[in-house]
């Protein structure tokens, strides 16, 4: 058999990751839904798993290749296929043993063009897992993040806070106006519904909970809470016990991008400190973002 | 028909810490049939589906001064709720413990009696426990059927007999609780589990639906019964096709089993074996 042959027959992708439970815990947070079908990119750098709702909400997980003990890739340009979100996450979860480090292998295609996964810890023990893909669709969304100004208008907030903020939201039952003023630098998150509720996240005042803000003008926008709901309701603990932060930026239009780091360190190696943010290795993060557009006021 | 033992310390522990906890598992109620020489909990024998669940204990195991007698060669059967149970047993644990231990502590004594209970006419059958302490004495009644008729008994240990067959081949699991977490998060995907055990000591458990396969295979197993020597070009396959290609070749037995069922049988890990075994009977 000559060399081109076999390279032929390689799989576009195998990689191993050691952390099973960290690319569960990455890959959760991105779940809103009972049902969603995710659209996989592969690529050199790592693997991409988008998700998007009715055209509103875009979700991204990035995996990159670093994130991985090993990470073959011998495919031509970057292979999209989409898998069911829920089954993914669910046959990671077979693998993954309380109180043990496991070892998988990830295989893209298999004979059928399934996705493969089965554990390398042991010769004697083996888990295994076939999951049926599907050519994804077509469709580009539109999510296209642009500044809205000659300085981008961002800030970060301590990931817990923002959650608690998001949850306490549901109760106006109503759409959320997010407003960045400049002076003070203030962020308000605002629900006007069947109730009234307003919370202010002041940089200066709050320098615990507000990182970092960048604002040069007011800016006030609408979202549908259930999307604006998304971006936290399945954070996973590790981001609260890590005391992360979450980076959130307002674009042309009002569309919101939000930035978090899950940590997909080994259980073993994972550290519980305050200021593990900024010792945590970055090859050992995933990051997740999100985009939202703003609801369009009919009468402006 | 009479039935009266005193249960001893280390047939409470049995009961109360490994054996009905076990049993609460499997099901609210069981049988529990008294012999000359065996105390024999049953689950499910008489009904066909589901998982059936069988505990012997030699009457030396669990009891001292074991007296029984009945027209049908002293044999008494009778259905029981096994959480019921399992609280007296406990219960009487703890009176008894405060009560001390030595020659001179109480025994815990079980009997069969007919006692007729608030707002009925008629007597009704209880398995009675009594706890005599120094000054005073407890008593609990555990309701049970009405004993089973002679041909009942007959149906009970004829299914019994047949449960005793072992399968050609049995294979040691060894990490209980690994198949357990498994089997759990198997549920999740489908109904039925494709289970097959080979010769070579291989056990293979696999569910599947059209979307997604889950599969976990446990090699090199200690046999008992049947075995052979795998074949050495095995090594290299996939693990599913390693359990077709030794169906195909008479090597292996399997079957279908209901997901949720396999993993209840699984809870009798809660009597803490020593050690356990899966086969496949025919």
């Amino acid at each position: 058999m000559t060399s081109s042959a076999v390279e032929a027959e390689a799989p576009d992708l195998v990689c191993q990751l050691d952390s099973v439970h960290g690319m569960v815990d990455a890959l959760s947070a991105v779940r809103w839904k009972r049902h969603q079908d995710a659209v996989v990119e592969l690529s050199e750098h790592g693997l991409v798993v988008i998700l998007e709702d009715t055209g509103c909400l875009q979700a991204k997980v990035y995996l990159q290749r670093e994130l991985f003990v090993r990470y073959e890739y011998n495919a031509e340009g970057r292979p999209r296929f989409g898998v069911s979100l829920g089954l993914f996450v669910d046959c990671l979860n077979s693998f993954s043993v309380p109180g043990r480090s496991s070892t998988i292998e990830i295989q893209y295609p298999g004979p059928d063009m399934q996705l493969l996964l089965k554990s390398v810890d042991s010769h004697d023990v083996c888990i295994y897992a076939e999951i049926r893909t599907r050519i994804p669709d077509t469709i580009s969304w539109d999510y296209h993040f642009e500044p809205a100004g000659s300085t981008p208008l961002t800030f970060t907030v301590k990931s817990a806070a923002l959650k608690e903020a998001m949850d306490d939201l549901e109760w106006p039952g109503s759409s959320i106006e997010i407003i960045v003023q400049p002076d003070p630098p203030c962020v308000t998150f605002k629900g006007e519904g069947h109730g009234d509720l307003q919370i202010d996240f002041t940089y200066y005042v709050n320098t615990d909970l507000v990182l970092a803000f960048h604002c040069d003008h007011q800016v006030s926008y609408r979202y549908k809470y259930k999307f604006l709901r998304a971006i936290t309701s399945n954070l996973p603990s590790s981001v609260i016990k890590d005391n992360r932060g979450s980076k959130l930026s307002i674009g042309r239009g009002g569309m919101l991008k939000v930035q978090h780091l899950v940590s997909v360190a080994r259980a073993a190696a994972s550290h519980t400190h305050n200021d593990s943010a900024s010792h945590q290795q970055p090859s050992r993060i995933a990051y997740i973002e999100f985009f939202v557009k703003s609801v369009v006021d009919e009468v402006n | 028909m009479k039935f009266k033992a005193f249960l001893t310390e280390h047939g409470v522990g049995l009961l109360e810490k490994r054996f009905l906890s076990a049993f609460d598992k499997m099901g609210k109620v069981c049988h529990l049939l008294l012999t000359r020489d065996h105390a024999i909990f049953l689950h499910n024998l008489l009904n066909g589906d589901g998982v059936q669940c069988i505990a012997q204990f030699r009457k030396h195991a669990l009891f001292d001064d074991y007296r029984i007698s009945s027209q049908n060669e002293d044999r008494i059967a009778f259905a029981i709720d096994v959480s019921l149970l399992l609280r007296a047993v406990r219960s009487s644990v703890s009176i008894c413990t405060e009560f001390g231990n030595g020659p001179t502590a109480n025994r815990l004594q079980i009997k069969l009696v007919k006692k007729l209970p608030l707002n009925c006419t008629q007597p009704m059958p209880f398995l009675t426990f009594e706890t005599k302490g120094y000054k005073s004495a407890v008593v609990q009644d555990v309701p049970i059927s009405k004993p089973l008729s002679r041909a009942e008994v007959l149906e009970l240990q004829t299914a019994l007999d047949l449960a005793q067959d072992l399968p050609q081949t049995l294979v040691q699991v060894p990490d209980l609780n690994q198949l357990q977490n498994l089997v759990e998060r198997m549920k999740h995907v489908g109904d039925l589990l494709n289970v097959s055990i080979s010769k070579y000591g291989d056990l293979h458990v696999q569910i599947s639906t059209t979307l997604v396969t889950i599969g976990s295979e446990f090699r090199k197993l200690l046999v008992i019964g049947e075995q052979a020597e795998a074949p050495s070009d095995d090594r290299n396959l996939s693990a599913r096709t390693r359990s077709e290609m030794t169906i195909s070749r008479g090597d292996a037995q399997h079957f279908q089993v209901s997901v949720k069922h396999f993993s209840r049988s699984i809870q009798c890990q809660l009597a803490k074996p020593d050690c356990t075994f899966y086969g496949i009977a025919s």
